[in-house]
């Protein structure tokens, strides 16, 4: 319980203000500890510089505020502040709090680009060059702690949520697996009423924050918004050590839909980025590994418009060490002690991006790939995804087949490169196996893609393809029930319509049955648009046959009547 | 600094809040609306006391709505520059630290501490004076005397100095 002390003005002890400061500048550590005692472990170049600046500043800053804080320096120090002058700076303005200088208090205007760093806090900007510095600072610190960035999404990533609303009844029997809210360490599945979600974080996620944070300082960067960041960042990371302030949500980012490093303290070939999304980082797709989705609740899978069963409705899960999480640890782990191989104290040349292509280039090495018939014939191949997919794994690309090709990618088993790979005994596939090596990190068994298991998966597709409406058969069945609801309808024309059928249209209960009938034979999209052709032709006739009498406004058409119905 | 003042509002309120409780209607929505926010002359509005006046109201042309012109009581806290108050420290950087006086968000620059503060990063980053016998983090308590006062679309920032007599940390997560 202290009070602060009386601005101890240490330099005015030294009578030449000009000399302490080229003392200052010349030596390292020594000369400083006398007025600023620094109690930093880390004695390193930044620091100094850092008080270096702060000392420059500090004397224009006594200028600027003399006369707004009175007590604050003694007579002596302002008048070595006018001895001192000459090695004023103008303030550079490092940073914005509202609209003002965070150093020196003067109105800042807009027009300086500045990036606004509100997951730290609200009204905070920093100008581009300050970030720059801060950065190297950074990067200076986590060298010597040995340590890399690593940005996490959340969203598929790490965990899956879904609204309660949209939990299907064969999902319902997790309501009563939800782990408490009170203690979060070891549970996966949780309810959270309050925000009418329930969440469930991927199998191994605990051991990979664990372990990721011994190599890694971690982000949180999510497009959900801050509220629900921060109560992810709870369940995930509860006492607050893996992620500490460090959570960005959408609410922070400076471009909508996009994500972006500009907010990320951390220089780019140092920070590593983990997403299952690669459009969501435009610039940054050299610093992506991208995983596989996590798809646990069935909504989950809607919304990507898959057909598959989610892993809730097949009561299952990932497996926890040979899941998605495991293998990307493990590439991590592998881009790590790349970086901070042979303990050189010059990491500045190292780039985290090259390595981790290096890591990615071992995958398919040794491989030499012919594409058949995956590639449309018009486009250039080379440009195609898949064929740079392939290359980034490290295999070779050729677009014709001869000796040295070891893999052939086919999606059909009857073209001439595939019969040449049968003879030739060489490996044949299907693109799934280039996917998967993407994903698994790891070359996978030729014999899980072959061509067969497509042709099966192919079978089942094309009955689905061929829709059995539209043949001939169906589509006359149709017609005739149209037909046949269409003359009851005329037929009834007398009686009140009640029932109703569809884009305005209504009909007399008489017809039901026929209805039924129609809509059964034909397609719903059909039926709207028989309806609306009825209709429209109904309003026509009308209009031919009164139009002359009518007069005022027209009640709702009637399209059953073919009596002029009285003008309202 | 606090206030307790006489502020005037139109108050715009719908038909259907008319009838007996139409005055009881009107100072509640008053509250919702007033309570809470900031006025760019007098500062945070924090709480209704009373009403003055309601003054007669008149209907606008072309709505249903009645505008009633309402005098009413409130408390305010305005910030200003020279004003020496306490705050709770929320977030610790190199440049400085964050602090909050209720509503009020503040930021004291490393340039505005007393010479001896070294900035220290790590799990807590905190500010230690040379002889460590001041160490302010989050949560502490700090007497600061307000700098700059500036309003930026209806939010107020002040910068804050702890570099004076008296000024600087009062309270260790107390």
């Amino acid at each position: 319980m202290s009070v602060a002390s009386d601005s101890p003005v240490h330099s005015s002890s030294s009578d030449d203000l000009a000399a302490f400061l080229e003392t200052e500048l010349d030596s390292n550590s020594d000369s400083s500890s006398e007025s600023f005692p620094i109690e930093d472990a880390a004695e390193d170049d930044a620091e100094v510089s850092n008080h270096r600046l702060k000392r420059r500043k500090l004397e224009h800053l006594e200028t600027v505020d003399e006369d707004e804080i009175e007590e604050v320096a003694s007579v002596k120090f302002s008048q070595e502040i006018s001895e001192a002058s000459s090695s004023k700076l103008p303030c550079q303005h490092p940073g914005t709090f509202g609209n003002m200088c965070i150093v020196c208090g003067q109105r800042v205007e807009e027009e300086e680009t500045g990036i606004s760093f509100t997951y730290i806090h609200k009204g905070i900007k920093f100008h581009e060059d300050e970030v720059t510095r801060m950065r190297d600072i950074d990067m200076k610190m986590l060298q010597s702690q040995r340590k890399l960035c690593l940005v996490l999404d959340l969203d598929h990533t790490l965990l899956n949520s879904t609204v309660l609303r949209d939990l299907r009844p064969e999902e319902e029997y997790l309501k009563s697996l939800t782990h408490s809210l009170e203690d979060v360490s070891g549970g996966d599945l949780f309810m959270l009423e309050f925000m009418h979600m329930m969440t469930k974080l991927r199998p191994f996620v605990h051991s990979f924050l664990k372990e990721a944070s011994k190599m890694f300082v971690l982000y949180i960067y999510t497009m959900g918004d801050r509220p629900y960041a921060r109560q992810m960042a709870k369940l995930l990371d509860p006492k607050g050590e893996y992620f500490g302030e460090r959570i960005i949500s959408r609410d922070d980012g400076t471009v909508r839909h996009q994500k972006s490093l500009d907010v990320v303290l951390g220089q780019e070939k140092a920070v590593l980025i983990l997403d299952d999304t690669e459009n969501a980082w435009p610039s940054h797709k050299d610093n992506l590994i991208v995983i596989e989705r996590y798809h646990f609740f069935a909504s989950s899978c809607k919304q990507f418009d898959h057909r598959f069963q989610s892993l809730s409705q097949l009561k299952s899960d990932e497996s926890e060490p040979d899941g998605a999480l495991a293998t990307v640890l493990k590439v991590l782990k592998q881009t790590h002690s790349l970086f901070f191989e042979d303990g050189g104290e010059d990491l500045s040349g190292r780039d985290v991006r090259s390595l981790l292509k290096q890591v990615r280039k071992e995958i398919l090495k040794g491989c030499k790939v012919v594409f058949s018939r995956v590639f449309p014939t018009k486009s250039q191949a080379e440009d195609h995804p898949l064929w740079r997919v392939a290359e980034g794994l490290g295999a070779t690309c050729a677009t014709e087949v001869d000796e040295s090709v070891t893999h052939v990618v086919a999606m059909d088993v009857g073209t001439e490169k595939v019969r040449w790979a049968i003879r030739e005994k060489k490996f044949v596939v299907h693109r799934g196996w280039i996917d998967a090596a993407n994903y698994l990190w790891k070359k996978q068994p030729e014999e899980n893609f072959g061509l067969e298991q497509l042709k099966k998966q192919g079978a089942e597709e094309k009955s689905d393809d061929v829709h059995e409406d539209v043949l001939q058969k169906s589509r006359d069945a149709c017609y005739k029930a149209r037909d046949a609801f269409y003359t009851c309808l005329e037929k009834e024309s007398g009686k009140k319509p009640t029932e109703i059928a569809s884009v305005g249209l209504l009909y007399p209960k008489e017809c039901s049955l026929s209805r039924t009938e129609f809509v059964k034979s034909c397609r719903s999209s059909w039926v709207k648009h028989f309806d609306r052709e009825y209709c429209r032709n109904k309003r026509v006739q009308r209009l031919l046959d009164d139009g002359d009498e009518r007069k005022g406004p027209m009640s709702l058409p009637q399209p059953y009547t073919f009596k002029p119905s009285p003008s309202t | 600094m606090f206030f307790h003042m006489v502020l005037e509002r139109n108050m715009q309120l719908h038909p259907r809040f008319f009838g007996r409780s139409l005055r009881e209607n009107l100072v509640s929505k008053l509250m919702k609306d007033v309570e809470g926010t900031i006025s760019g002359r007098h500062g945070f509005v924090l709480a209704v006391t009373g009403i003055e006046s309601i003054g007669k109201g008149l209907i606008r042309d072309g709505t249903p709505f009645v505008t009633f012109p309402v005098k009413y009581r409130c408390v305010v806290f305005r910030p200003f520059e020279g004003e020496v108050l306490e705050a709770v420290v929320t977030t610790v950087m190199q440049h400085g630290f964050f602090a909050e006086a209720g509503p009020l968000q503040l930021f004291v620059s490393n340039h505005e501490m007393q010479d001896g503060m070294e900035y220290q990063a790590g799990d807590i980053p905190n500010y230690t004076s040379s002889d460590a016998s001041v160490r302010i983090q989050k949560d502490c308590e700090v007497l600061l005397k307000i700098t700059t006062v500036s309003v930026v679309a209806t939010e107020i920032f002040c910068l804050g100095s702890i570099k004076g007599k008296y000024l600087g940390l009062l309270n260790d997560r107390a």
